[in-house]
């Protein structure tokens, strides 16, 4: 017997079923017909309406039981066609027949279990309509498992049993999601009324609510964005080295401990309801921390609550060296609250820690803070001077870039060094990624037509990990394809993380170059478009739709300056090590690659030369890989698009023309 | 010895099935596509499914976050 199977004997004939699966599925996994009238596919099974009952032999002892809800545990004999079973259901049946005689599923199950007599069991309480509710409890199931909610439930007792809202009244906390009405089986729950006037409102809804069930019953077990929303990626990011550690010089830090999921999960998240951030949507993503005690700054001894933490605000405290969640939290409702991005501040700070604890500034340029990584108190003290525009806060508050000029100019400050631990490009600070061992990712970043942000392109499985696009035209292609399909949310105002932050288990069924992108979803995607326009979409019409906006960007970004190959150049530490301390604390990785793929000769060669070797080789690839990818878009070796681009793309409009003739090849 | 995601070499051993594979690799992300020699894996065989020596193991991290 294979693992986790188990023998079971089916009206007299052996079958081998998952043990712990619930019966009435292992019996219809074998070809025999249960009627039910309660049981839905993507809800917990419940019991309620008593019709799937079988008569189930175990040591001896015969009972019925309903076979939705009761798991396969030991070796039974089941009877789905007693005497006993077909009694009991037909009894049942004619009981829904006489309450809801017009019902057709009522009808159509009632013809099943061999109930004819509408008259047996009529009463006052018959209830004529053929869209009446028959009390099987899928929207109340749905509400609570697909949306987290409990806003619809039954009152009354006995016959008196109604669905009803709290309190008789409609809850604000309905978020819209329709699933009650998606799951009703009898039109007893109708919606009426479609926001924003789509083309075909069914459509729409197929789509909500493929995702709903997903969300109920396939997060658990991958992302568990519901559990603890995007901080889980902290604790993977740690696992694969890529999680930024003081100014991305590592990927992994044993402290990490401190501020992943779990420790915000047992002690700090309080919420996990849907935030409403999109109508219907059912992920809950967005976790919140209630009544944490502020130590610092205006509302020192308040009691507030915090919006977050997310995986970008975690990284950033590990960037920073401060593996506190307590200092975490504090520091993500004072950036809430002074309109301050966690992203830019922490990459910013992790480099003015860098630079102090190289010598580069000290404590005479930062108002006497010892700004060293992990000093949780500095940090925050440094935040409240930016909110009040007072000392080194001022500075701060200005960005990576400016700090670089400033400390060039007046402290006469090693140019090369900041240019290479100084992480941005184009003026944007990084987001929390650590790229040195994706290529790919390298130039995702950079070519982002805002700077170095990952909502263009996030390769770093495909590259690393998985070697999916080893070459330099694989990765030219992922390139050009997942910024134009990432673009297409933003077009659209649609939140991506529907798509990939949960996966269909149909995805296991495709090849892995295919399954990279989610096919499955990227069709819901389209069909989600159509529902809306009335205009049917393909991947085609999408690349279309986005490579025109995002040319526009790109000639848009030449306009005021930007948007050349120069623009589009990394600091080294998104590509190697900087540091000896770098290279020493990855030198197994970094030897083998310069012996293996740089041809170098290792013999005899201190760290300096193996890292000055690395740089070379580094640099060339990713010099290429820009080349592959700008001629994949169509643009020069400068990085301008080409105009006969923009004519494909039907933008070649005059003004935009001018912008970039003098930048053609 | 078997290679992974054509680059990455596992040491092979009598027995070894796609579990053993993913502990050698240290891969416990939840979102992994498993091939050997091409063919997909289903999950449920992880743990039964063994692995000849000299194949070529694929595991794809999906890609999710941002």
């Amino acid at each position: 017997m294979a693992d986790g199977k188990i023998n079971i004997t089916i009206n007299g004939i052996e079958a081998s079923v998952q043990k712990g699966s619930y019966l009435l599925q292992a019996l219809r996994d074998n070809g025999v017909a249960v009627p039910t009238l309660c049981h839905h596919k993507d809800l917990t099974p419940s019991g309620t309406c008593r019709l799937c009952v079988v008569e189930v032999e175990q040591r001896g002892k015969k009972k019925l039981v309903t076979s939705c809800n009761f798991p396969v545990r030991g070796e039974i004999a089941v009877d789905t066609e007693s005497e006993r079973v077909k009694t009991h259901r037909r009894v049942l049946a004619e009981m829904y027949l006489g309450r809801w005689p017009n019902v057709p599923l009522i009808q159509e199950v009632a013809a099943i279990c061999g109930a004819t007599d509408k008259e047996k069991y009529r009463s006052e309480l018959t209830d004529e309509n053929p869209k009446a509710c028959i009390l099987c409890t899928h929207c109340v199931r749905a509400c609570d498992e697909f949306v987290k909610e409990r806003i619809l439930d039954f009152a009354g007792r006995g016959i008196k049993r109604h669905l009803t809202m709290p309190f008789g009244e409609v809850d604000p906390h309905c978020i819209n999601c329709t699933s009650c009405a998606y799951v009703c089986p009898t039109g007893a729950i109708e919606i009426v009324d479609d926001m924003n006037n789509p083309v075909n409102p069914q459509m729409i809804r197929d789509f909500g609510m493929k995702i709903n069930a997903e969300m109920a019953t396939l997060d658990k077990d991958q992302c568990r964005m519901r559990e603890v929303g995007t901080a889980n990626i902290v604790d993977v990011m740690d696992a694969y080295d890529l999680l930024p550690v003081h100014n991305y010089k590592f990927g992994s830090h044993p402290d990490t401990k401190n501020i992943d999921s779990k420790i915000l999960k047992a002690k700090y998240f309080t919420q996990d309801h849907p935030d409403g951030c999109w109508k219907g949507c059912s992920m809950a993503c967005a976790k919140a921390v209630d009544g944490f005690e502020l130590r610092t700054g205006p509302y020192k001894g308040d009691r507030v609550v915090v919006d977050g933490p997310e995986y970008e605000t975690s990284a950033a405290g590990a960037n920073m060296g401060c593996f506190d969640a307590d200092f975490i939290v504090e520091w993500n409702f004072y950036c809430d609250t002074y309109g301050i991005d966690t992203i830019s501040f922490g990459t910013c700070m992790a480099f003015v820690m860098e630079a102090f604890e190289a010598g580069v500034i000290t404590t005479e340029h930062t108002g006497g803070k010892e700004l060293k990584f992990g000093a949780t108190e500095a940090v925050m003290e440094c935040m409240h001077e930016i909110a009040a525009g007072e000392g080194f806060g001022v500075e701060v508050g200005q960005g990576i870039r400016y700090l670089k000029e400033k400390w060039i100019r007046e402290l006469g400050a090693d140019a090369d060094f900041l240019q290479d631990i100084g992480m941005e490009v184009k003026g944007l600070e990084y987001s929390e990624y650590v790229s040195k061992e994706s290529l790919a990712q390298q130039a995702g970043y950079t070519m982002a037509v805002k700077g170095p942000q990952h909502d263009e392109a996030w390769l770093i499985f495909m590259d690393m990990v998985n070697n999916q696009i080893p070459t330099f035209e694989d990765k030219a292609d992922a390139l050009y394809y997942y910024p134009l399909w990432r673009t297409w949310f933003g077009l659209h105002g649609l939140c991506k993380l529907i798509w990939n932050d949960i996966v269909p288990l149909s995805n296991k069924d495709y090849e892995p170059q295919v399954a990279a992108k989610v096919p499955d979803h990227v069709e819901d995607f389209f069909r989600f478009y159509e529902g809306m326009t009335g205009e049917p979409l393909d991947e085609e019409g999408m690349l279309a739709q986005s490579a025109r906006v995002h040319n526009l960007q790109r000639v848009m970004t030449r306009m005021l300056g930007y948007g050349t190959r120069k623009d589009d150049m990394p600091p080294f530490r998104a590509v190697g090590p900087v540091t000896a301390e770098e290279y020493e604390s990855r030198a197994e990785r970094y030897d083998k690659q310069l012996e293996e793929l740089a041809g170098f000769d290792m013999k005899g060669k201190s760290t300096e030369e193996k890292m000055k070797a690395i740089r070379e080789y580094r640099m060339d690839q990713y010099n290429r890989v820009v080349d592959a990818a700008y001629d994949r878009r169509g643009w020069t070796r400068n990085g301008v698009p080409k105009i006969e681009r923009l004519r494909e793309l039907g933008i070649d409009i005059p003004e935009l023309v001018e912008i970039i003739k003098d930048d053609q090849e | 010895m078997i290679i992974v995601n054509n680059r990455d070499k596992v040491e092979w051993h009598e027995g070894m099935t796609v579990q053993d594979v993913l502990d050698a690799m240290g891969y416990d992300y939840a979102l992994i596509t498993v091939t050997v020699e091409g063919t997909l894996v289903p999950e449920d065989d992880y743990g039964t499914q063994t692995v000849p020596d000299g194949s070529n193991v694929g595991l794809f991290h999906l890609a999710h976050g941002g």
